[in-house]
């Protein structure tokens, strides 16, 4: 019973993670990340997104008010805030998110205003998405450990 | 945990050890590595990002390469921890784009505080923000995300970084004059004047000169890459207490640690005293050649050698060298005029100061300078426009002498044998014209008079520009137009001797176009030398030469050598005392060049994995990037708008929809 549950919720975390790699919202870093879990960082891999989260919404929050101003020149400001948000989403393997920013970046290069609020809406309808699929994938493992399975990275 | 919990909270937080650090690295030491039979298992890096997440990521992978890792947010934490701290860390790894300091600033003061490699780090992987970072002294540049093989790597910087300075220590330990000149000729042939670049403590400061020439050397611990050794400037005065203490000690037994004792400098380290001495031992060995012929035995020379070249010098009375009783100043003299290749008649001027070589303490060895200096008549054909320009400034002759004198400079040696490869009147116009310039700065007269000397020789060989038609062009006030030259020749020697040669005989041309090279290439004279490309005119130029003013001439002119036929100028640039700052630069260009073009073809591939260009390809890889892109660009109005907010309705099912890679169809929808 345990077991079966556990099999069941690791196909089931598996089958998410074919889906986010799929459809090209994750892309290998990840895996490097979960690589780097072992038994003296058993949590790694959430305590690193979390940080991404935490620090990313930050960066949301800041570009969306720096593109709000009323008058916007601090394009540099962008430019770092959106390298850096480009820089971490990368780091954890947050493809779609971080070529959002790349075509943020681009727009900001052009001190392309319309454009960048455009794109920033698309970054953070992705950056959504990613932030609920990452939940549902921790907390699927979650459930998945307590019902007796081993922790990820998942190798038998 | 608690690691993430440290990182999240202070500043610095240090993360334990890993499982087989090794003892002797945990505590601070002086910076001496120990190769262990572990290593590189317990490297102690120190990990500057201001990104938590990669700072997190980055720890756990250098755990898992067995480094014992430090992480720090804040650049200028990262600095203090890195000044209070001296020798406790083999390796830095700092981000790009920070809040508090950008990490090309932090790059710069690691190398000039502490000789420790730097490798940056950035989402940003276009050509040209790596090439920058390649400029300001980084040993490497790694693109984000950054894999754990990446990191595994990184200590090859801290290992080279070592064994150059080694290799630099046994070669200045060495009392074998013969060998070291043998190891002098080759190294001068090319390449391996990047080893003395990179050996030695006389490295270009990336500061201006200005604040510190008087101190009795500062070391300004120069790039932060591992590829570059920690600078000296060896400032005048810092140079006659070298001398002094040699002679002290006596030529042939003058040992680096014996020498640094008697000089009880503070900050200065054996292994800048020791490229110092090799290179002194290299011009004494250039200029005991006139010297012995004059049978004065000078305790300063090593063994003479019979320098056919410096014996050219024909005319000159090598016999009233010999006479004058000192043998560096009268062979600094012959060399000198050789080096000014017979054209720099006007310095002649200087004839008739006695008192031109009176800068050092060391008085009685700096005399005879007019005997020096009627050589330098003779050997000099009048250019009568430089004759204008010389006969007013008869100081730059002096500080040339002096300037000469104070240096035991290798480029006076060298630029013996290879003036007699062709110095022209050209270069003696542009050396005058650059002699005139630095009449109104005492000291830094002295140095650019050097530097002049030698980057106009570097000039001549190597470059097609063509000084004496370009003379003109720089006497109209734009002596730093050709400082600024070298300095781009030099920084671009090797890399871009292609480039000038296609180019036309216009000096300015040439100048600006190589300048523009250089600019992309050098950068770490940073504060010189105008990011933006120099267009080929005499404005670009004298922006050039302002930023130049004082500096790069020497580095310019070493770096260029380097490339062609006149290793020994670049060789003894970077030995130029530059108490002026020029020297640092100097030797920075010298090391830049040949540094970079390893680095240079490391830049451009890794950003080909995230070139910006990724951007472009990316689109074009799909066909509703292009539009995607114009949209943005031109037709905003048209960007549909109502799309996103479709988008955000449908939310995840539209997602779904999508193919995974075509991100770009979201806008073109």
């Amino acid at each position: 019973m345990l077991g079966s549950g556990a099999d069941r919720l690791r196909a089931d975390v598996n089958r998410l993670l074919a889906f986010l790699f799929h459809q090209g919202i994750l892309d290998e870093q990840f895996l490097q990340l979960q690589q780097l879990q072992d038994e003296s960082s058993p949590n790694f891999v959430s305590q690193v997104v979390n940080i991404y989260f935490q620090e990313s919404e930050k960066l949301l929050r800041n570009l969306r008010s720096l593109l709000m101003e009323r008058k916007l020149s601090d394009y540099k400001n962008i430019g770092i805030h959106i390298n850096q948000l480009m820089g971490s989403s990368s780091s954890i393997g947050a493809k779609r998110v971080r070529n959002v920013c790349v075509a943020f970046r681009a727009a900001s290069d052009q001190n392309n205003r319309t454009g960048c609020l455009r794109v920033l809406e698309v970054l953070e309808h992705d950056y959504c998405f990613l932030k609920n699929k990452l939940h549902e994938l921790f907390q699927i493992e979650q459930q998945r450990i307590l019902a007796g399975g081993v922790g990820y990275p998942m190798q038998n | 945990m608690a690691t993430m919990h440290r990182v999240v909270q202070s500043s610095v937080s240090t993360s334990d050890a890993t499982t087989t650090s090794y003892d002797g690295l945990t505590s601070c030491k002086a910076a001496d590595i120990v190769i262990s039979d572990q290593f590189p298992a317990g490297l102690r890096v120190l990990v500057v990002d201001d990104d938590i997440t990669c700072l997190k990521i980055l720890e756990q992978m250098l755990h898992r390469c067995r480094y014992h890792v430090t992480t720090c947010p804040q650049a200028k934490v990262a600095l203090n921890l890195l000044r209070e701290r001296k020798g406790c860390f083999d390796v830095i790894l700092s981000d790009v784009y920070m809040p508090d300091m950008d990490g090309y600033k932090l790059l710069e003061h690691v190398g000039l505080e502490m000789d420790l490699p730097v490798i940056m780090m950035s989402a940003d992987g276009s050509t040209r923000a790596v090439m920058k970072g390649i400029r300001h002294g980084a040993c490497d540049y790694l693109i984000k995300p950054i894999r754990e093989e990446e990191l595994k790597n990184i200590w090859q910087h801290v290992v080279r970084k070592k064994w150059n300075e080694n290799k630099e220590l046994e070669h200045s330990g060495s009392l074998d004059d013969t060998d070291q000149h043998k190891q002098r000729h080759d190294d001068a042939e090319y390449a391996s004047s990047v080893n003395d670049a990179t050996e030695t403590s006389l490295k270009p400061l990336k500061k201006r000169s200005n604040s510190k020439e008087e101190d009795d050397g500062e070391i300004d611990n120069d790039d932060p890459s591992t590829s570059k050794k920690p600078r000296v400037v060896w400032s005048v005065e810092l140079h006659q207490q070298f001398v002094s203490a040699v002679n002290q000690l006596g030529i042939d037994k003058a040992v680096p640690k014996r020498i640094l004792e008697l000089m009880n400098v503070p900050g200065l380290t054996r292994e800048n005293v020791a490229s110092h001495l090799q290179k002194f031992r290299l011009y004494l060995k250039r200029i005991s050649g006139v010297a012995q012929q004059g049978g004065i035995a000078n305790p300063l020379c090593g063994p003479v050698e019979a320098n056919v070249k410096i014996g050219s010098l024909g005319s000159f009375n090598i016999q009233a060298l010999a006479a004058s009783g000192q043998i560096p100043p009268q062979t600094l003299a012959a060399v000198h005029a050789e080096l000014l290749g017979r054209s720099a008649g006007n310095l002649v001027v200087a004839t008739d100061q006695p008192a031109l070589l009176q800068a050092t303490p060391q008085g009685p060895k700096c005399i005879q300078v007019d005997q020096g200096v009627a050589f330098v008549q003779h050997s000099v054909k009048s250019e009568s426009s430089s004759s204008k320009h010389f006969s007013q400034s008869f100081a730059p002759v002096e500080d040339v002498a002096s300037g000469f004198r104070s240096w035991p400079s290798n480029n006076i040696g060298t630029a013996g044998p290879s003036n007699s490869g062709g110095l022209s009147s050209q270069n003696g116009n542009m050396l005058i014209d650059l002699l005139q310039q630095q009449q109104q700065l005492q000291k830094p007269q002295q140095r650019s008079t050097v530097s002049e000397l030698r980057r106009s020789i570097n000039v001549q060989p190597s470059c097609h520009v063509v000084p004496s038609q370009s003379s003109a062009s720089f006497r109209a006030g734009n002596s730093p137009v050709s400082v600024t030259q070298n300095g781009s020749y030099s920084r671009t020697a090797v890399i871009d001797y292609s480039l000038l040669s296609s180019q036309s005989n216009c000096p300015s041309l040439n100048i600006g176009q190589v300048s523009d090279v250089n600019l992309q290439t050098t950068g770490v004279l940073s504060g010189y030398i105008p990011p933006a490309s120099v267009s080929p005119s005499v404005s670009s130029c004298s922006v050039n030469a302002d930023n130049c003013a004082s500096q790069q001439v020497q580095t310019s002119s070493m770096t260029f050598k380097a490339s062609r036929h006149l290793p020994g100028f670049v060789h003894s640039t970077s030995n130029i005392p530059d108490p002026y700052g020029s020297t640092k630069s100097g030797d920075l260009l010298n090391q830049e060049p040949f540094n970079n073009l390893g680095y240079i073809n490391k830049g451009t591939c890794l950003p080909a994995k995230f070139a910006v260009d990724e951007f472009q390809s990316h689109l074009s890889s799909s066909s509703h990037g292009k539009v995607f892109s114009e949209n943005i660009g031109t037709r905003v109005k048209q960007e549909p708008s109502m799309e996103f907010g479709d988008n955000a309705k449908v939310g995840i099912p539209m997602l779904q929809q999508f193919p995974p890679n075509d991100l770009m169809s979201v806008f073109t929808e």
